[in-house]
């Protein structure tokens, strides 16, 4: 009773942004997360070399330490690499692959899952059934595995490789979704659009998607880091992203033969740019998640 | 004599994010050993909120403020550490709660949480534990307790957790008791019963009691001395006689008028609310049903059936044919029930939780299809092939709170009906919502907030409107009252009789609360388990019921006068 006269007209998004504001750890991920999309969008304007222009690298100056000056005058604030390459340059574009994966991938999987697993939800019977125990069975498979295996069939290449990444993940936004959107289906304002009567397709995207979301964004948050995380992974390995397009897994993967001669920047800066990445993106995907949990409102 | 509990200028604040939200704002009052306090007021009035300050139950950000003063048997309790506090509580102050449902502990025996209960303040061997949980739950009348007392919530309906609850908040033969609202989730049959138990318990014990209740009528059947309470503040206070005979207060006089039981069948309620907001404005809604042709069987249900069941997956099948399972279980929520309602009839669906009555409701509305029967409107089935085939039945719900969709605007759940069924364009959506919304006297110009910005009276008006903009023949109501406070309840009892004295709308109003049915409808259904007990037409029904068990439930209602 006392919340209801306290309502005001704060809009709900207002003040979601002031709850977030009141976790100091989170609001600086959240800028991480903001300063490192900044960084790689306007990635050209920002490093001092382009990585991609086989011309400008040289080769001499290839795997100097953090400092070095290169022999044209250009400072490498973090190093070389095996090739020369400016390390800084080469982890700002690696960022930027990163991040494109794992947004892209993300937002493919979280369209999938939402729609499958709310049609699912409000469909019922066999075939909410049987799409519910096809996405059961993937879930019990590592997802790297999957990923894996399609990538390795499909080939190298971006959409090859988001691909894979979808298919490692689309199961766990199935699930969220069907999990919410079955408790949405059996309230009231449901009931009352099936009564006007409303099209299934009106209720399933106008009623049920938009109240399943809180989940869906908060697994989405989780599964665009370990999308990046997979990726890395999948480019260390070898069956990820072509050479010429170097990710943050595939530099880590260059400067690993050199980690135990001393030149351990090729492989731990990328690696470190890596784990600020996805800490950053799960502190904030944590914080949006206390945040819709009804249970730990104050 | 003392009195045993005085409370001076008790304030409790809240203070949250966007300020200090003052629940109680200095009220006083005092109770004597033995005497029977009833506390009402409506909802935000404060008065839980009192009887949580009362056994220091407010948690941050409420506090109790400076200045106050809570003085119980000569003790002050205002500024106590919880360790005290714990001492007092459940000893010589206890509570018992709402919902039965949520405070009994379901995965724990009744025996432990009695036996929970006395150890919180005894140190007693566990003979002595069951010896006085059989005692406890005799006391208040459970059939069989040395059995029951092995048995866990589950296996208790609401009105017997309810007693359990009363049980454990006598244990220890508190010198207090706090309850708050404990009949309101219940039917009005196990409501009576469990008003005349706690009656003849704190007689025989001694035990002061504080009844907090929304309910005037209930109120009046048990307490010795009535505390209205509004907005945080005691309005009027004296013994139950003369506050409901002579109420000085315009607000108490406001709650009495705005019963159903105290006015005329038929007549419009006295309702602030509904002068407030004006009058019904019919004169752009068109005809809908007005001027058609009158017609005794405008709706006939005819041997309608429903079952609910799980269906049998494959390994429960396969259980079965080896003998090693049982078929799901089902549920038969109606039984071949037949009912004719006239064009332009109120017809009230009454009977207790469970009776099938809302299945009903639902089945003629055409979202359930029946497993067996028809419904025909005007001649024609509402459902064809487990689908409802068009607008003619509409709907509104008995919690506006969830029957709205909380992520659209008022505009986007009144216009997307009609606009899916052609009733307008949506270029012209915004003048025809306007319209139906001024119909239901809704103020137009807030159509773009969402549904958590209104009162449960506006959002219910909101749902009025949704299903008028349908220009629906028939509307299903499902308890649309039964969550709003008296005035609100009164002002939307208002606008249906409106409605269908303008629009010649047929109404099937679904209730557990028989003084409204009395008030609004033209016929009665009653029904029981599934089944249609009695019909006849509202006079009829309430003044010389024929079957027992209407004669039950009327008898059941709590009146004002004794």
């Amino acid at each position: 009773m006392s919340t209801a006269a306290a309502t005001g007209s704060v809009s709900p998004l207002a003040q979601f942004w002031r709850d977030f504001r009141r976790n100091r750890v989170a609001l600086v991920a959240l800028a991480v997360v903001v300063l490192i999309v900044f960084v790689a969008v306007f990635a050209a304007f920002i490093v001092p070399q382009d990585p991609y222009d086989l011309k400008s690298l040289v080769l001499r100056d290839a795997r100097r330490p953090p400092g070095y000056v290169g022999r044209d005058g250009m400072l490498h604030l973090l190093g070389t690499d095996s090739q020369g390459r400016d390390l800084l340059s080469a982890i700002v574009y690696g960022l930027r692959i990163s991040l494109q994966m794992g947004l892209m991938a993300g937002a493919i999987a979280f369209a999938i899952g939402a729609v499958v697993g709310c049609s699912a939800a409000y469909i019922g019977g066999r075939l909410e059934a049987l799409i519910m125990r096809i996405v059961d069975i993937q879930l019990s498979f590592p997802a790297i595995l999957l990923a894996f295996v399609v990538a390795a069939v499909l080939g190298q290449g971006k959409e090859q490789l988001i691909l894979a990444l979808v298919f490692a993940q689309y199961a766990y936004f199935v699930r969220t979704a069907h999990g919410a959107a079955a408790a949405e289906r059996q309230k009231d304002y449901v009931q009352a659009a099936l009564s006007v009567p409303m099209g299934g397709w009106f209720v399933i995207t106008r009623h049920i998607l938009p109240n399943a979301l809180p989940p869906l964004i908060v697994v989405a948050t989780v599964q665009v880091a370990s999308a990046i995380s997979l990726e890395a992974t999948l480019s260390f390995l070898g069956v990820g992203l072509p050479a010429t397009e170097p990710s943050l897994g595939m530099l880590i993967a260059n400067g690993f033969q050199y980690l135990m001669s001393g030149r351990y920047w090729i492989a731990i800066y990328p690696g470190v740019a890596l784990i600020i990445l996805i800490m950053a993106i799960n502190l904030v995907g944590d914080q949006i998640r206390d945040q819709l949990n009804p249970r730990l409102r104050k | 004599m003392t009195d045993l509990l005085e409370v001076r200028d008790l304030r409790t604040w809240f203070h949250t994010d966007r300020g200090i939200v003052k629940s109680v704002d200095g009220i006083s009052f005092s109770l004597g050993r033995g005497e029977i306090m009833g506390l009402v007021g409506e909802s935000g009035s404060g008065k839980s909120i009192t009887g949580f300050s009362l056994i220091g139950l407010i948690d941050r950000p409420g506090r109790i403020e400076e200045g106050s003063s809570i003085r119980f048997a000569g003790r002050e309790l205002v500024g106590l550490d919880q360790g005290a506090l714990r001492g007092i509580r459940g000893r010589d102050i206890s509570m018992v709660f709402q919902d039965p449902m949520m405070t009994l502990n379901p995965v724990v025996r009744i025996i432990d949480q009695i036996g929970m209960a006395i150890r919180a303040h005894e140190q007693v061997p566990d003979a002595v534990i069951r010896r006085r949980a059989v005692e406890a739950l005799a006391r208040v009348r459970i059939v069989d307790p040395e059995r029951k007392v092995d048995q866990y919530p589950h296996e208790f309906s609401g009105g017997m957790r309810q007693r359990v609850a009363i049980a454990i908040a006598l244990l220890h033969r508190p010198q207090l008791v706090i309850a708050d609202e404990p009949t309101t989730a219940l039917d009005v049959s196990v409501q009576a019963e469990i008003l005349k138990v706690v009656k003849a318990l704190v007689a025989e014990m001694g035990t002061s009691l504080i009844w907090i209740s929304h309910d005037l009528a209930t109120v009046s059947t048990i307490a010795d001395r009535i505390t209205v309470m509004r907005r945080g503040e005691i309005v009027e206070a004296g013994p139950v006689r003369e506050v409901l005979d002579r109420p000085r207060h315009p607000y108490t006089r406001a709650l009495l008028d705005a019963l159903p039981s105290r006015s005329k069948p038929g007549e419009l309620l006295a309702s602030d609310a509904t002068e407030a907001v004006g009058r019904l404005d019919p004169s752009e809604l068109g005809r809908m049903g007005a001027g058609a042709p009158a017609d005794p069987k405008f709706i006939q249900m005819n041997g309608i059936d429903k079952l609910f069941a799980r269906p049998a997956g494959m390994l429960r099948r396969l259980g079965m044919s080896l003998g090693i399972a049982d078929a799901p279980a089902q549920v038969h929520a109606v039984k071949s029930a037949s009912l004719n309602v006239a064009r332009g009839e109120i017809l009230g669906l009454v009977g207790e939780s469970g009776s099938g009555k809302s299945t009903l409701g639902r089945i003629l509305c055409g979202i359930i299809p029946p497993s067996a029967g028809h419904v025909l409107v005007g001649g024609e089935p509402v459902t064809q092939a487990g689908r409802k085939r068009d607008t003619r039945v509409q709907m509104i719900f008995q919690d506006p709170f969830a029957s709205l969709d909380p992520r659209r605007t008022i505009f986007q759940s009144v216009a997307e009906g009609p606009i899916a069924h052609g009733l307008c364009t949506r270029a012209e959506a915004r003048a025809y919502v306007e319209r139906w919304l001024r119909a239901v006297a809704f103020d137009p110009a807030l159509a773009n907030r969402y549904p958590h910005q209104f009162s449960g009276g506006q959002r219910q008006r909101i749902a009025i409107a949704r299903a008028l903009a349908m220009r629906p023949e028939v509307i299903v109501c499902d308890e649309p009252v039964a969550s709003l406070d008296v005035s609100i309840q009164a002002q939307v009892i208002n606008l249906l009789m409106e409605l269908r004295r303008h629009l010649n709308l047929t109404l099937l109003f679904i209730s557990h609360d028989l003084s409204v049915v009395h008030h609004l409808c033209d016929r009665v259904v009653v029904m029981r388990h599934g089944e249609i007990v009695e019909t006849g037409s509202a006079s009829d029904i309430f003044q010389a019921p024929k079957q027992p068990y209407t004669r039950m439930l009327l008898d059941a209602i709590p009146r004002l006068t004794p």
